[in-house]
């Protein structure tokens, strides 16, 4: 008779399958392919920190480089300087982060509660007329037209009015609280609660983790806005950090007109206002990366 | 007496009024939705007569004439002009080429992903290849332009060597080639969670099962992993059918350049460059648009429609 001990040798988890925690050649090779994958995200960002901290005639002469020659920080004191153009951007950027996130958090948010509740007169309307624009829109020219109409035109705010609502994430939000349970709006329209109340001291607080999730991508869209001010923003005062960086790298890279003139214009201080750009985020996304993942994942499944 | 009133209460425009008086709050709160998505979204649709006009803004949409004899003078232009149809095709070009490399990549990268078994390594990784997806096409395209650009590393690296300069970016028969990997290199890691949040939570039952059975690695990613993502692979796929024809107006914008006009233009960047450059020819470039608008509207309604057919879950 076997003994019960024995049991635990027998091959419940056998070779190759979901449990074995052998570690086999497939194994392998699907970590050097995901490894090589890696370097390659993170090759292009290390070569443009190089670039930013080497002399230009260090990097006129080996623009392979493995590690860093010599050190030269004069591109970064150029961005840093109070004057640069780019410190410029930065305080416009500043003010679309916190004041667009917001404003589009605000009417985003009550536009997916009130969507979220119980019938109401003209719901399935409203949703309906909503749900068109997701589909159907006029179009660039249409847009612009109406923008000069409302003299937005070269306006600061033209930046952040036309974002007020984004659809999808009022219809993740308006899913979020329809999926909170109804028995608390009910008890509290009993004890004679409005709606007004029950949303802001109920379902909100609730719903503080989903708020921060949107608020995250609304500060990263703001964060990284630049079309607007490319169509409208004339004024220099109100470009945004993005338009003013793509003003120096794409500009100067693509108008073979203008190459000659972004040529006094180093690839090493270009790569130090990158720099200057990415840092923020850097920083910032391992810790926030979850938000991120639970917003996609939860507007996924509910879609 | 009596009776008659309290019929009165109940009559149907009563009732409405009840109904208005007990949301009123609600109502409240959807105001400014109302108020936005029809001067954002309604007025521009109203601005699509500019299609069917010689517009000139000083003039108003109402107050220009109707484009040729019977309005339809700008889309009879822009058929007629050869350099649409060359932008149509890049654009149908690169939109399809995106959507089918990109909904693959998402696809093997979230297997691959899966099977990764270091819990560190997964984590790490994943932080990894899903950061550049928060970055702007403007921070991408210059460390693009940094690498395969006029000063970029391998331009550079031939000169010195004493190679003919090859520019990547001006150069036709590579420039798609860049667009599509760059486009992986951005969105892969991040689109590939979906998947990999739909496969965790296949029920390991399934997999023991085929172990039971004997069953390889390969055997049990095609027999149960694939089925079990390709509902969301399918909404996701019709989803993304819609944005065919913009084909990626940020990254385009970004890293094309007049030397590569030929194959990157497309129809949103013409557009731009129709409005804001030199000819300012607003009526034709909304025809333009609305050409856009509706064969993606066709394209979203006919997947859809298809979709149901084959018996999954639709969108409309």
């Amino acid at each position: 008779m076997r003994k019960f001990a024995d049991i635990k040798y027998l091959p419940l988890r056998p070779k190759g399958s979901t449990f074995d925690k052998r570690i086999t050649t497939m194994d392998w090779v699907i970590f050097a392919f995901l490894f090589i994958y890696g370097i390659i995200i993170i090759y292009p960002f290390y070569n443009a920190l190089l670039i930013s901290i080497s002399p230009n005639e260090v990097y006129m002469k080996t623009p392979f480089l493995l590690f860093p020659k010599q050190f030269d920080w004069s591109n970064y004191k150029q961005v840093f300087d109070p004057e640069s153009t780019l410190w410029g951007g930065l305080k416009v950027t500043l003010v679309l982060l916190f004041v667009g996130t917001a404003y589009q958090l605000f009417f985003t948010v009550i536009t997916g509660y009130a969507l979220s509740r119980n019938k109401w007169v003209g719901k399935s309307f409203v949703m309906n007329m909503i749900l068109v624009t997701m589909f159907f829109g006029g179009g660039l020219i249409p847009y612009m037209n109406l923008i000069s109409k409302l003299g937005l035109y070269d306006n600061f705010l033209v930046m952040i009015i036309p974002g007020a609502i984004d659809t999808y994430n009022m219809l993740l939000m308006r899913n979020y609280f329809a999926s909170l349970p109804h028995e608390l709006e009910e008890s509290a329209k009993i004890d004679g609660a409005n709606d007004i109340q029950i949303f802001v001291k109920i379902y909100l607080p609730m719903s503080l983790p989903m708020l921060a999730t949107i608020g995250l991508f609304f500060a990263v869209g703001n964060w990284n806005s630049w079309y607007n001010a490319m169509l409208f923003i004339k004024n220099p005062d109100y470009l945004p950090l993005q338009y003013v960086l793509r003003e120096l790298i794409v500009s100067g890279s693509s108008n073979m007109e203008r190459v000659t003139e972004a040529a006094t214009i180093t690839e090493g201080f270009k790569m130090a206002s990158v720099f200057f750009t990415i840092v923020p985020m850097m920083c910032f996304y391992p810790f926030l990366q979850k938000f991120f993942v639970k917003g996609l994942v939860v507007g996924a499944i509910k879609g | 007496m009596n009776r008659k009133l309290i019929i009165k209460s109940n009559s149907p425009l009563n009732d409405l009024g009840n109904r208005t008086n007990k949301s009123k709050y609600l109502l409240l709160m959807i105001i400014p939705a109302i108020i936005f998505y029809v001067v954002f979204c309604y007025l521009p649709m109203y601005g699509i007569l500019i299609a069917f006009k010689d517009f000139y803004p000083k003039k108003g949409i109402v107050g220009s004439a109707w484009a040729g004899e019977n309005g339809l003078g700008n889309f009879q232009k822009i058929f007629k002009d050869p350099y649409f149809w060359t932008v149509l095709r890049n654009t149908i070009i690169i939109g399809v080429s995106k959507l089918l490399i990109s909904f693959v990549a998402a696809i093997v990268m979230a297997l691959l992903i899966n099977e990764v078994r270091l819990r560190l390594f997964k984590k790490t990784f994943q932080t990894i290849v899903t950061f550049p997806h928060f970055l702007s096409w403007v921070i991408v395209a210059g460390l693009v332009f940094n690498i395969f650009g006029i000063s970029g590393i391998i331009n550079k690296a031939l000169t010195l060597n004493g190679h003919d300069s090859m520019t990547i970016i001006y150069d036709k028969k590579f420039f798609l080639g860049l667009i599509f990997a760059s486009d992986v290199w951005k969105e892969a890691g991040w689109s590939s969670i979906i998947y990999l949040a739909t496969m965790a939570g296949i029920s390991p039952e399934l997999y023991e099962a085929a172990d039971i059975d004997g069953a390889t690695r390969l055997q049990k990613i095609w027999n149960i992993t694939l089925p079990a993502i390709k509902p969301t692979a399918i909404l996701l796929l019709i989803l993304s059918v819609g944005g065919i024809l913009s084909a990626g107006f940020d990254q385009i914008i970004n890293m094309y350049n007049p030397g590569v006009y030929e194959v990157a233009d497309i129809l949103d960047t013409y557009i731009y460059r129709y409005t804001l450059g030199s000819g300012q020819r607003p009526g034709e470039g909304a025809a333009i648009g609305l050409f856009k608008s509706v064969v993606s509207f066709i394209l979203v309604i006919m997947v859809d429609r298809i979709a149901k057919l084959c018996g999954e879950r639709g969108i409309i």
